[in-house]
């Protein structure tokens, strides 16, 4: 092999089938409907709970307000984590993927960032809004047990309210750190390369 | 320019390009796939303000860096290439090491070399990375140094 070697040519040799241009299109517009309607379940979720709020709000069965307090705040909590899930708060609706790599690069690192902390203050607020609002809407049944019983289901509430935020959160919070962490440092990298020299 | 008329001008540069970025021919196949889904959301939002093979290559070379967050590969591309094996086992020996050495470079290098390889201009290459002209052509002459430099000790 001499040392002329021409690459361009030998690139250019690499040829691919192209997919059938019917079955790329089939794609896509699997892809679209399917958007669609993860579009449509996330917006049903969000209205159906929001109705089971008006509901709470305006039934008798309630009869306290801390009831129609936790129930609203135990609302808020999964509506926020579903909201959050789904990565509408900090998506990626502004980079539009045409810009050049390194400004790429840099939003992409500033949206990894802002996620980062999005995603422990979303956890940490779902993890106080739930027992908070579950809690309250608890108060108005402990009111009609037994004393014993009304220690009992407390005690029992906050065990498993201490597991949640003792065990559960920090290890939600760590996984998902790790795994951002991991993926800020290996953009960080390829970045760092395009400013090296 | 249609999505038709991309679509048969550009599958196969997309592709080599995908190709030197992961050196693996299904996962290559998986983010051209995907830079054409990209391109056909965003087509309608395209002004001419850009020239459109920069366009291109630039989403296609950002989905390239994004595979980093697919930790886990996705399986095979759903589309039928009814002549997926054969393309895969044609490959000629002194193109696969090519593959080999660029997939043994930085990121940002196999992206420069591959769009230097498909024959790009120089300043094109740098509207795509975002770098200066002169920066690319330093980079590109490193690059062939160091591939030449791989190819030729391989032969020994």
């Amino acid at each position: 092999m001499n040392s002329n070697i021409d690459f361009n040519e030998l690139w250019a040799s690499q040829k691919t089938a192209k997919p059938n241009k019917a079955a790329l299109m089939a794609e896509l517009n699997k892809y679209k409907k399917t958007n669609l309607i993860k579009m449509i379940a996330l917006n049903l979720v969000l209205v159906a709970t929001a109705l089971f709020v008006v509901y709470i709000l305006w039934s008798n069965q309630a009869k306290l307000l801390t009831t129609k307090i936790g129930a609203v705040l135990i609302v808020l909590a999964i509506v926020i984590f579903v909201i959050a899930n789904n990565k509408l708060i900090v998506g990626f609706k502004n980079i539009s993927g045409a810009e050049s790599n390194k400004a790429y690069l840099e939003n992409l690192l500033a949206v990894k960032s802002k996620q980062l902390f999005m995603q422990t203050t979303v956890m940490n607020l779902y993890f106080i809004l739930l027992p908070v609002g579950m809690g309250l809407c608890m108060y108005e049944y402990a009111r009609k047990m037994t004393l014993p019983g009304a220690i009992f289901a407390y005690t029992a509430f906050v065990l498993w309210i201490a597991f949640n935020w003792f065990y559960l959160r920090p290890r939600q919070i760590k996984k998902q750190r790790n795994l951002l962490d991991g993926m800020i440092h290996k953009f960080q990298l390829i970045n760092d390369q395009l400013i090296a020299d | 320019m249609s999505f038709d008329e991309i679509y048969n001008t550009y599958w196969q540069k997309i592709f080599r390009l995908c190709m030197g970025y992961v050196n693996d021919f299904d996962w290559a196949q998986d983010i051209t796939q995907e830079t054409f889904l990209i391109v056909w959301q965003q087509l309608p939002k395209f002004r001419n303000e850009a020239n459109i093979s920069t366009w291109i290559f630039r989403i296609a070379s950002n989905n390239c860096l994004r595979q980093i967050e697919k930790a886990k590969r996705i399986p095979k591309a759903a589309l039928p290439y009814d002549v997926r094996e054969e393309t895969t086992e044609s490959i000629e020996p002194k193109l696969k090491l090519l593959y080999q050495f660029i997939a043994e470079l930085q990121e940002t290098d196999r992206i420069i070399i591959s769009l230097e390889l498909e024959n790009i201009k120089q300043a094109e290459i740098a509207a795509i990375v975002g770098l200066s002209e002169a920066n690319i052509r330093v980079k590109i002459h490193r690059i062939k140094e160091k591939l030449t430099i791989k190819f030729k000790a391989n032969e020994q």
